[in-house]
């Protein structure tokens, strides 16, 4: 079946074409020009138009640095003006990658990491490579019963990594987070980060002069890269906690009222409870609930473990939780009609007790 | 389409400069090598043998030892410069050591010194190989699970002994419970240990940072499952017993994190960007409470009468604010 391409009849796959140009330019003394690549270069015979071939072409130099395979331009020189191509065979090897079988074995662990698809398509590709490195048999002894996993970024990630790579400006509809508004944001990626369950990119906003974090999830619409390379510089340092934290992290403490035996697991993690101490200022518990303090870091992720806590705890303080509780309390309540009939009956009732 | 012509070629390049280092190799442990059949890998060395340099005549072409690849065993008798193992692209790069570098962070990793520096030992040589561009991403995983309690499980989980186990669950029911340990599992949230729960008599999963209290025991565990792999969300769900309830939940747009991470049956995405999951729940609270937490973006739940409980439950925590 293959020996037919050689033969030049039917056309040649897109990977064998791509292998074929790959052997001709790690092989090229000097360099090949395009013309030349189309006329020997098994596979782009096929070419109907010298536009045809162009594009292909193109495609293909895109796909094979892609993939790591460094072909470099050579000007033209002497009896010629055209450009040249050849792969550097320098750039070309994987560095000696010496692991031993059990951090092959934890390699291979981390292999399993990503949910995505691309992602998970990135890294199979790097594992064929430390295979065809000499990698031997992994030896999972030492990650054994490990199981690490991360959330799927998304569509956005493709696209910001590649932007990131070549320094390009994006464009995209985002939905701010406070108000719920879509805008159109123009930003110079600096970096792509996961924690706590949600996925962000750190970069400059160029509308607003400033450094912003952006939520993956609440990107709508596809990623625009910016026609310029090397449009921005990288800064020296980006750190992605201090970004985030101006965001999500707030190094605080809880004060809630809690019914006795219930929430154990924030019980858990509570400080101890200076008992009846009034000179703090903080409320004091309804009576039939316990005072428990607890400290936390994402606002957002607490005030998501406390409502589903429902009656059994209620916020005292901070203001921000208790209002991020609300919010969540609120919206639940709107999910169905008030039609429990001791509920109905009981709110008129208030209401003429308070007339 | 491209992903896959993609990938065969970096696999074509890597067999080649594998065979050219290592010798005649045997097909199948090839294949093995390479992560195809050995039918695939047949026709991947047919597809190499009309591959060279433009000519195409005879001794432009990579070539192998036709006897002994008759004989099951894979011979390159040329190799047209494909000499060396091509490096990472940066996207592969980036996949493989910001997984390691996420997973050296792992509190399931630090809580072992051995294996934590066998961790940071592979990322060392990855990253020595592979450059700087492997930065531009960057995953921490796990919560803020208490270091002494993974300790705890970690050690009983490489040494196979039983640990007994103060645990509330996500109705708030606290429970003591002796646990075969089975795997350890880190995602983007929290950790999870997977095991075998003695009390439960079954296969349970208990989020780290909802163990009260862990303490080891000399009991060896029963024999490790080989399919221990689990899919956590999916445990979460069914690890409470009772009769099954099909739910539908329609969703804003901005909770389509619900639609990857909770066990769906169905998704459904509808015109105006929301979309609905259908959810066949076994726990009661474990739906209740996932509809209290997100309820800002849950926008329908069928039957009603999930959502009047949701609701009457939000209604009695309102009350417990006053009028705020």
């Amino acid at each position: 079946m293959a020996g037919e391409n050689a033969a030049g009849g039917t056309p040649t796959r897109p990977d064998e074409r791509l292998l074929n140009l790959v052997i001709a330019l790690v092989n090229t003394s000097a360099a090949m020009t395009k013309q030349q690549i189309r006329a020997g270069v098994h596979g782009y015979d096929g070419a109907s138009s010298t536009e045809a071939f162009e594009r292909m072409f193109e495609r293909d130099k895109d796909t094979l640095r892609a993939l790591g395979v460094p072909i470099v331009t050579v000007e033209g020189t002497g009896h010629s003006d055209e450009v040249g191509y050849r792969i550097d065979n320098e750039a070309y090897a994987l560095g000696t990658v010496d692991l031993t079988p059990a951090e092959l074995g934890a390699v291979a662990l981390a292999a399993q990491l990503w949910s995505d698809k691309t992602l998970r398509t990135d890294m199979s590709r790097a594992m064929t490579k430390l295979a065809a490195a000499g990698a031997g048999d992994a030896v999972g002894d030492a990650v054994a019963g490990l199981t690490p996993r991360v959330r799927a970024a998304g569509d956005a990630y493709g696209p910001l990594l590649e932007a990131i790579s070549e320094r390009r400006v994006v464009t995209f509809r985002y939905r701010a987070a406070s108000t719920g508004e879509v805008r159109t944001r123009h930003v110079e990626p600096w970096r792509i980060a996961a924690r706590g369950g949600g996925w962000y990119v750190v970069g400059h906003d160029r509308d607003r002069a400033a450094e912003r974090v952006f939520r993956l999830s609440r990107i709508e619409g596809r990623v625009r890269l910016g026609a310029t390379p090397h449009a921005y510089e990288l800064p020296d340092r980006v750190d992605v906690d201090a970004a985030l934290g101006a965001r999500v992290r707030h190094d605080s403490t809880a004060r809630l009222a809690v019914v006795p035996e219930r929430a154990t697991a924030l019980r858990a993690r509570a400080l101890a409870t200076p008992g009846g101490d009034s000179t703090s200022g903080v409320p004091a518990p309804p009576p039939g609930r316990d005072l428990v303090t607890v400290p936390y870091g994402s606002l957002t992720a607490f005030a998501d473990e406390v409502a589903g806590y429902g009656a059994a705890v209620v916020v005292l303080e901070p203001a921000a939780l208790r209002a991020e509780v609300l919010r969540r309390l609120r919206a639940a309540a709107a999910l169905a009609a008030d039609t429990d009939g001791a509920a109905a009956a009981a709110d008129p009732d208030e209401e003429a007790r308070r007339g | 389409m491209a992903e896959r012509a993609n990938d065969r070629l970096v696999r074509l390049l890597g067999i080649v400069a594998y065979l050219d280092g290592a010798g005649p190799v045997d097909v199948e442990e090839l294949a093995h090598r390479f992560g195809v059949t050995p039918a695939r890998l047949r026709e991947d060395i047919d597809a190499l043998w009309v591959s060279g340099t433009p000519g195409y005549m005879p001794d432009d072409l990579i070539d192998f030892d036709a006897f002994s690849l008759e004989e099951g065993l894979v011979s390159l008798t040329q190799s047209r410069g494909l000499t060396r193992p091509l490096r990472l692209g940066t996207r592969e790069a980036v996949a493989l050591v910001a997984a390691l570098r996420a997973m050296s962070t792992t509190p399931a990793v630090q809580a072992d010194p051995g294996r934590a520096a066998v961790v940071a030992a592979a990322l060392d040589k990855l990253t020595a190989a592979t450059g700087e561009a492997a930065s531009a991403v960057d995953v921490r995983l796990g919560g803020p699970e208490d270091v002494a309690t993974l300790e705890v499980l970690s050690r009983a989980l490489a040494t196979g002994r039983r640990v007994r186990l103060r645990y509330v669950d996500a109705a708030d029911v606290t429970s003591e419970r002796e646990v075969d340990p089975w795997r350890l599992l880190t995602q983007s949230e929290a950790t999870y240990l997977v095991g075998w729960c003695h009390r439960a008599g079954g296969r349970r999963t208990f989020r780290v940072d909802r163990v009260l209290s862990a303490e080891p025991t000399d009991v060896p565990v029963s024999a490790v499952p080989v399919d221990a792999e689990v899919d956590v969300a999916a445990q979460v769900v069914a690890d409470a017993a009772g009769p099954v309830d099909e739910v539908r939940v329609r969703w804003a747009s901005a909770a389509r994190w619900v639609a990857e991470e909770v066990p769906v049956e169905e998704v459904t995405d509808l015109p105006d960007g929301s979309f609905e999951v259908r959810l066949r729940v076994t726990n009661p609270a474990w739906l209740r409470r996932l509809l209290l937490t997100h309820a800002v973006d849950v926008l329908a739940v069928d039957p009603p009468q999930v959502a009047a409980e949701v609701a009457a439950a939000a209604r009695a925590a309102l009350a417990g604010y006053g009028r705020d």
